[in-house]
């Protein structure tokens, strides 16, 4: 019989602005949360997966916590690595490889690099790694790489800046009710119109912040799950795609990879895309929303901008998204994938407070990396599959 | 090539922003030096190709070689960059970068257009290639231009 999969530990560090703690302070932070959190000691984890922007950083990081894990997982692909380590450890556990596995991630982005990430910054002054030789002499930053598929999608589908700015305001309604969100004042599509333009057509308010914090969540088997204290959140199905590196390779600046990953999950989770009672998706920027609703059949192709603009992502709309408020307004140290598997496990165990979605049963946790380059889709439920 | 001293920002990249060319692109590196925008293009399925490769990313073979394109193209999408961290691009700022379809088919150039105007940049819009030397004065760097001087602005 296979072995099914557990989240039963979710944990987080301080936040959002951290100036005391390194990035390896707020990953064990978390991670010492998320084990007592599942009723654990950190003798128990077997298992450790984790991404920083260096190599060997989940080795440095057991050496750190105190453990000598027997299975390792560096999948480093940007901001949807975590959700690989997800589908790697789901699949390592099933196959009994290993019982018990904590996925942890860490940054003190904000107070160690400041706000400039995403216009020019956090590169190195060396030789410049293939194939960003062909990027940085442009001028074009990270945000501009976002800007230009956002661009391509207004021109083939009429898709509107009014539009996009709708994301952002409806995620910031949900960062209102999280005590722990960087922006918590409610926002208008008048307010991010009229907040600086990064680089066209996205606004100030269309990126995600900068913080520092960190989390992590603990997987186990069902077996085991039944004797620790929460009531387990099953891993339906897990996938993972990719298009490109650089966004000047990006096949079709309108389709992202969660074309391929996302109704490549659904179906293993045994779900539809009507099915989802909350999505937990990665807001780098209101572009990559917009384009991944879409790419995982919330929305016809094109009609993204539409279905975003009549307040579906609201917590009484069709789809709750982002309901701790995002990279958007909420948090996002460096990389984010791992806060949406927390979120979603909080919201499907039904500790979310004011931002619970009533009854929520399936949870998706969609992470993108790089520059639209990577994706990685989670499927979470309440009940497993049968 | 831009002349020297004309006191655009876009003359004085620093050394760390390149080119650094590997055996594998210094004909593009150094083509731009020429004025010449090289490309590579696949003998087995004659797609082209940028950047430069061992294989041909559209088909996989590995008879690619490097051909001289038109530097004709049209802009596939692009951003207007309103704010830059890193010099010199704080001084250029508000400057347009453009996903420029080559007319050679198969190839994209992704590149700046210095002298296109943020009001006057659209998709669609015909381009031609301009190139702009380096710290090495054997290298440069491939730019865009509108491919009517009157459709800068």
């Amino acid at each position: 019989m296979t072995r099914r999969v557990c989240v039963v530990g979710v944990g987080w560090s301080d936040g959002p602005v951290t100036p005391d703690m390194t990035g390896l302070m707020l990953e064990a932070q978390a991670f010492q949360r998320a084990v007592a959190d599942a009723g654990l000691t950190k003798a128990d984890v077997e298992g450790l997966a984790s991404a920083g922007y260096g190599g060997m950083h989940e080795v440095m990081l057991a050496e750190y916590l105190g453990i000598a894990p027997q299975w390792l997982e560096s999948t480093s692909c940007g901001g949807s690595s975590f959700e690989l380590h997800a589908m790697h450890a789901w699949r390592a556990i099933e196959a009994g490889d290993v019982d018990t596995v904590a996925i942890v991630y860490g940054n003190n982005q904000l107070s160690a690099s400041g706000r400039t990430l995403g216009t020019g910054g956090g590169g190195g002054r060396g030789v410049l790694p293939h194939p960003m030789g062909y990027e940085l002499p442009t001028g074009l930053t990270l945000v501009g790489a976002y800007a230009m598929a956002a661009q391509r999608h207004m021109y083939e589908y009429g898709t509107t800046p009014e539009q996009l700015a709708s994301i952002a305001v409806q995620i910031r309604e949900h960062a209102v009710r999280n005590p722990n969100a960087m922006y918590r004042d409610p926002i208008t599509v008048d307010d991010v119109l009229e907040s600086k333009l990064v680089a066209d057509p996205l606004h100030k308010l269309d990126c995600c912040v900068i913080s520092d914090g960190g989390c992590c969540i603990v997987l186990t088997t069902e077996e085991r799950a039944r004797e620790l204290p929460h009531r387990p959140v099953y891993v339906r199905g897990a996938a993972a795609a990719m298009t490109h590196h650089s966004v000047h390779s990006m096949p079709d600046l309108t389709r992202s990879a969660g074309a391929v990953c996302g109704p490549k999950a659904f179906a293993q989770a045994g779900i539809t895309a009507a099915d989802v009672d909350t999505f937990q998706m990665y807001d780098s920027f209101t572009y990559t929303v917009l384009v991944c609703l879409e790419d995982l059949g919330f929305a016809p192709k094109g009609e993204g901008g539409a279905f975003a603009a009549d307040g579906n992502l609201r917590l009484d709309g069709a789809l709750p998204t982002n309901t701790d408020g995002g990279g958007l307004s909420a948090t996002h140290p460096g990389m984010r994938g791992l806060f949406l598997l927390c979120e979603a496990t909080r919201q499907l165990r039904g500790e979310a407070g004011d931002a619970q979605v009533p009854d929520a049963e399936i949870a998706v946790a969609h992470g993108s990396g790089g520059w639209l380059s990577t994706m990685g889709t989670v499927v979470l439920g309440t009940e497993p599959l049968r | 090539m831009s002349a020297p001293g004309t006191g655009s920002p876009w003359d004085v990249m620093p050394k760390h922003l390149g080119p650094w060319p590997s055996p594998e692109d210094r004909e593009f590196w150094e083509g731009a030096g020429r004025g010449e925008l090289r490309i590579q293009r696949c003998g087995a399925c004659r797609l082209h190709q940028h950047y430069a490769r061992l294989l041909c990313s559209h088909c996989g073979s590995l008879d690619v070689d490097w051909v001289t394109a038109s530097g004709e193209g049209t802009v596939h999408s692009f951003t207007v960059v309103r704010q830059h961290g890193v010099p010199p691009f704080p001084d250029c700022v508000p400057f347009v970068v453009a996903l420029v379809e080559l007319s050679e088919r198969g190839a994209r150039v992704l590149a700046a257009m210095p002298t296109v105007s943020p009001d006057a940049v659209a998709i669609g819009m015909p381009v031609r290639a301009t190139f702009r030397g380096a710290h090495d004065p054997q290298l440069g760097f491939v730019d865009f231009d509108a491919a009517r001087p009157d459709a800068r602005t």
